[in-house]
């Protein structure tokens, strides 16, 4: 099988290769977010298996459970959960990313329990006592896990884990880079099947993928100059094509972002520190979803500069002509974030469209014309 | 040289033959219906014949509205967005916002110095401050949604509408209507709730003088007035509200057809044909 | 809050002490303003976030902006705030306390003064904002967005609390360790501001008034268990004001002194709400509606009293060991009780605090039906309610009703559909009181 149609299947039949697992003998941990360190759940030998949501199919039945102004992403993982499509889930690991990812943990918990369940509070400050809590509430974590594991963990066998998935990171970037050229050579639909393929398979199978894909985008002949804009991504979960492809499809390329389902997963590596954890606490305490506040540093021209300089940066390197932010609707701390990155955004000279969507594709066509217009615009 | 613009709205398919200098020299309106294909070609064909011209003499042909997808003889596409700019630009040259209100959407526009789009917003998938919102309402109140604008001005008061949603809107007039509230004064509240949404929208962008409003909502003195009421100044409106998205398609090709953009294929009135 | 009665239904007798809190709102507002005039430092701040005590020992003038919003919503006063907030860019499905309170720091900024007739006479420029993570996102994410309209120093404290699953034990030591570095936090950020030291006995002098303020709120709401009903819902979120913006202070334990003296009459003398009590609402949560409080007279006009609620409660009485002897060590373990007061109830049958804590109020209360408000734009106070509801009627056979709007956005209100519902839900109460 190509690299492409391996990558195609991963991405449309999810959760296959973790039943296949499962047969085998394997235990598969389902968890939410980039704030669950795979490293642990994969150091004492299960499986992490990240939740995704489904944008094609309606949210039916988990409106009789979770109200319609939460997320509609929880609210597609856990309709998806209700109708047994989670079912191979041995454990559900939800971190307290937001108030509805904390809220729902507790619904899903008691509506469609995992025989492991576990919410790890993750602090929304920053700063050394938000990163010993943090610490202590990955070993609380750990120490569950060991139990329902029946093995202890082994400190050896997490830095090992460290080092795979820092390898796996490497690789991500590598394969980003291959978006820097003009036109990319890979394109913003490719790389989020490459990920959302990855969310639901072991890392060291991911890795392979992943140089796979690698290698044959190398071999590609180079694509001629198009002129098209090159778009920079801003939002929360995109783990469907759909909205790239849209984008794609107007005459533009998606070639950087930051979102929960890209750079925010991958981007930083692992510290490999003396302790484990350590290094685990650096990494998942700041990822760049809003809802960890950065503190404040300075006038406002200087804390969002602190804030944002590395989307700056992204955009540079990345030499996007434009931002789009897709923002999952009901996500407040996305909300009130948006806002301020447009304004930081504008003032560099980087066009933004913000768009708030509600994480179905059926109504995706709507946002077309918004989209060419701000191609149009920016043209 | 002229150049044709074909603006396929949710409701009206509107077409506009202009020539190199910015003139028009035909425009036609046409209902758009479920068949708007060939509906579109029907008002196409109409207007070439108005202008006195052939179909194959046209130099550039601009599909706009959301059924621009849908036009075979097209030689490109733009959005609404850009066609409005453009014809604002031609008709006003001290536009610095558009205030657009469609049948299925409503949009703020703002334009730079050159008459060049610098930033646009658009309302939500939801009728509220639409055409449509309006259509609803009229039919609620039993009025007729011409007659609207003018018996909201009439009125001498108003009744505050607080629903912009058009379910609850239409449940909240019902109530209304149901305690004798006038029927004057409750388009005057309509009115007044639908230019508070779009305006609102519109802030966004950082409202600017000269505004022009555009639309069929452009039509309705009551709207163009509550517009006015919100903004804090008199807004323009363009002689024909209507074809300004067309207008500006029309124009658009020009400039792309200056820019040495030609269309692909040659044009054959009897090549046009629909794959449904 | 005060309810401006848009259509006052029915006479309600509340008490006659809720009436003296619209001056207490009044002069939150007001000293704030003096507070400024006499060189004092105001800060933003967010109630129950269990850090009054510290902003009091420091003689920081607080300014609940979440709560200004409410007021804005009852004097019908705040689509000029929404809609500016909305023009800046922010969403209509934000929190719109939050809408409220960018709007209205918005439009300060553009005219330059407090907007005319804000009611209550506005809020004014704080010195700094503090803000936090308990009960919800927008908590500790907001202030930080103000800064695009006013440049303060902003801090903003976590406040955690363990799943009802977690072994205590366990992980109680860096829960409470956490809590208190936070408050560390806060309490060196505000002597940097002040440039004064925090005087532990002030805080501890706080502590006791705020204390044995909310004692007396719980001991009020105890005497509520009374037939008829000696003190409605409508009361509450008035008197809430003493406990929440009043916390750590003299008046908060006199103004709840003189309401519990004036409950226990009225419930020993069997006083109650309305002339004939036919059944008891539980208000089982979601913020209220501020917009049309007067709808608690229309449940009235039914009959129908709401004899408790469940929203801006104070907490629970919790009893730190005698072993903690420092103040900030008293709030970490203080905020960690309260947190986890219905943990270990939960465990053993519903798995939820939140239900566990309804069913003790269903049976205490005697309550007949209870009343759920869905807010569009509070994520925290709304997500789970049907499923509480659920669970609720797992253990309790009685009607159950949720209303959707917003705590201040009228637009995702409708009369119409609210008063078709409640028809409906009296339906429901009178079947169930004849089967009875």
């Amino acid at each position: 099988m190509s690299i492409m149609k391996q990558i195609e299947a991963l991405y449309t039949q999810r959760g296959v290769r973790a039943r296949e697992l499962r047969q085998a003998g394997e235990k598969v941990i389902g968890y939410f977010c980039c704030f669950v360190p795979e490293e642990i759940i994969t150091a004492l030998g299960l499986i992490p298996f990240r939740i995704q949501g489904s944008q094609r199919e309606p949210i039916d039945e988990a409106d009789t459970l979770l109200e319609p102004m939460a997320c509609p992403f929880a609210r597609s993982c856990f309709n998806m959960a209700l109708k047994g499509q989670y079912e191979f889930l041995d454990g559900f690991v939800a971190p307290h990313s937001c108030d509805t990812i904390e809220r729902m943990y507790h619904i899903w918990r008691s509506n469609t329990p995992s025989p492991f369940n576990h919410l790890i509070n993750v602090p929304h400050m920053m700063g050394p006592s938000s990163a010993e809590f943090y610490k202590n509430e990955l070993h609380y974590f750990a120490g569950c896990l060991e139990t329902f594991a029946g093995r202890k963990l082994d400190l050896e066998k997490l830095r090992q884990a460290v080092r795979l998935y820092n390898r796996r990171r490497a690789l991500l970037r590598e394969l980003y880079a291959l978006r820097k050229a003009v036109p990319p050579r890979v394109s913003g639909t490719e790389i989020t099947k490459v990920l959302v393929a990855g969310m639901g398979i072991p890392a060291a199978e991911h890795i392979d993928v992943v140089r796979a894909f690698i290698d044959e985008v190398q071999q590609r002949p180079a694509p001629r100059p198009d002129g098209l804009p090159r778009i920079f991504l801003w939002g929360n979960e995109i783990d469907d094509i759909a909205f790239i492809e849209l984008v794609e499809s107007c005459g533009a390329h998606v070639v950087m972002d930051d979102l929960c389902t890209g750079t925010r997963f991958f981007w930083e590596d692992v510290p490999e520190t003396d302790d484990p954890f350590d290094g685990l606490v650096q990494k998942y305490l700041c990822t760049h979803c809003p809802r960890s506040l950065v503190p404040q540093a300075g006038g406002r021209a200087d804390d969002l500069e602190n804030r944002f300089g590395y989307i700056r940066e992204f955009a540079a390197q990345w030499k996007a002509d434009g931002a789009i932010f897709y923002i999952v609707r009901y996500c407040d701390t996305c909300e009130l974030e948006g806002p301020d990155l447009k304004e930081y955004l504008t003032q560099q000279k980087l066009p933004v469209l913000m768009i708030e969507d509600d994480y179905s594709t059926t109504t995706m066509g709507q946002l077309r014309t918004r989209i060419q217009a701000f191609l149009e615009m920016i043209a | 040289m002229p150049f044709a613009g074909i603006d396929i709205g949710s409701t009206m398919t509107k077409v506009v033959i202009a020539d190199d200098q910015e003139a028009v020299l035909a425009a036609h309106i046409g209902p758009t219906g479920v068949e708007h294909r060939h509906l579109a070609l029907k008002v196409m064909d109409e207007t070439v014949l108005s202008a006195g011209l052939s179909f194959e003499a046209l130099d550039f042909i601009v599909a706009t509205g959301y059924g621009r997808i849908n036009v075979p003889f097209a030689d490109k596409q733009l959005t609404e967005i850009t066609c409005h700019a453009r014809g604002v630009r031609a008709l006003f040259a001290s536009a610095r916002m558009i205030i657009d209100i469609g049948g299925q959407d409503s949009k703020g526009i703002k334009l730079d110095g050159d008459g060049k789009v610098s930033d646009f917003v658009m309302n939500d998938k939801c009728a509220a401050g639409t055409g449509r919102f309006l259509e609803v309402i009229a039919e609620t109140l039993g009025i007729d949604l011409a007659a609207m604008g003018d018996i909201a001005l009439a009125a001498d008061g108003i009744v505050q509408i607080s629903n912009i949603c058009t379910v609850f809107a239409e449940h909240e007039v019902t109530s209304r209507l149901a305690e004798g509230a006038d029927v004057g004064r409750i388009a005057a509240g309509l009115h007044q709730a639908i230019a508070t949404r779009v305006v609102n929208m519109t802030r966004r962008l950082g409202i600017e003088k000269e505004v022009v409003v555009t639309g069929g909502g452009a039509k309705n003195n009551g709207l163009v007035k509550a517009i006015e009421a919100q903004v804090g100044f008199a807004v323009l409106t363009p002689p024909e509200p209507f074809i300004t998205g067309a207008l500006g398609a029309a124009l658009a090709g020009m400039d792309l057809f200056r820019r040495g953009i030609k269309p692909q294929r040659p044009r054959k009135r009897e090549d046009v044909t629909f794959y449904s | 809050m005060e309810a401006t009665q848009q259509v006052k239904t029915t006479a309600v007798k509340g008490t006659e002490t809720a009436r003296e809190v619209r001056a207490l709102v009044k002069n939150i507002y007001k000293s704030a303003h003096e507070a400024k005039a006499n060189g004092r430092k105001v800060a933003y701040m967010m109630v129950a976030s269990h850090y009054d005590e510290i902003l009091r020992a420091m003689d920081i003038v607080p300014l609940p902006t979440e709560n200004y919003a409410g007021l804005c919503a009852a004097k019908r006063d705040m689509d000029r705030f929404l809609h500016k907030a909305e023009a800046d860019g922010y969403s209509q499905v934000l929190c719109s306390y939050a809408r409220i309170g960018l709007g209205f720091d918005s439009l300060r900024k553009e005219l330059g003064r407090i907007p005319d007739n804000s009611p209550d006479g506005g809020m004014p420029l704080p010195d700094m904002m503090i803000g936090s993570s308990a009960v919800c996102d927008p908590r500790f994410k907001w202030y930080q967005a103000t800064s695009r309209y006013l440049e303060v120093p902003t801090f903003a404290i976590d406040v955690v609390a363990p799943p009802p699953q977690a072994d205590l034990n366990q992980v109680r030591d860096h829960y409470i360790a956490y809590q208190r570095a936070q408050f560390q936090g806060l309490i060196d950020f505000l002597e940097m501001q002040t440039g004064k030291q925090m005087d532990p006995e002030r805080l501890w002098e706080a502590i006791r008034l705020g204390d044995r303020a909310w004692q007396l709120w719980y001991d009020i709401d105890r005497l509520r268990v009374a037939v008829p009903s000696p003190m409605p819902s409508q009361d509450h979120f008035s008197i809430m004001v003493a406990g929440h913006y009043y916390s750590g202070t003299q008046t908060a334990v006199d103004f709840y002194q003189k309401l519990y003296d004036e409950v226990k009459h009225k419930a020993e003398n069997k006083i109650g709400v309305t002339a004939e009590e036919k059944y008891r609402i539980l208000y089982g949560g979601g913020l209220p509606p501020w917009h049309t409080l007067w709808i608690f007279n229309y449940f009235e006009s039914f009959g129908a009293v709401f004899a408790i609620e469940n929203v801006y409660r104070g907490f629970d009485p919790v009893q730190v060991p005698s072993h903690v002897q420092d103040p900030v060590d008293y709030l970490a373990w203080r905020a960690f009780l309260r947190a986890t007061r219905y943990h270990d109830q939960a465990r053993t049958r519903s798995g939820s605090p939140a239900v566990e804590k309804l069913l003790g109020l269903i049976a205490d209360y005697a309550i007949d039906g209870v009343v759920f408000h869905a807010c569009r734009s509070c994520r925290a106070t709304t997500i789970g309610q049907t499923h509480i509801k659920s669970e609720l009627g797992k253990h309790c056979d009685l009607p159950m009703m949720q209303l959707v709007s917003d705590m201040v956005d009228l637009r995702d209100y409708s009369e119409a559909q609210w008063k078709a519902q409640i028809g409906a839900f009296m339906d429901a109460l009178a079947a169930r009181a004849r089967r009875a």
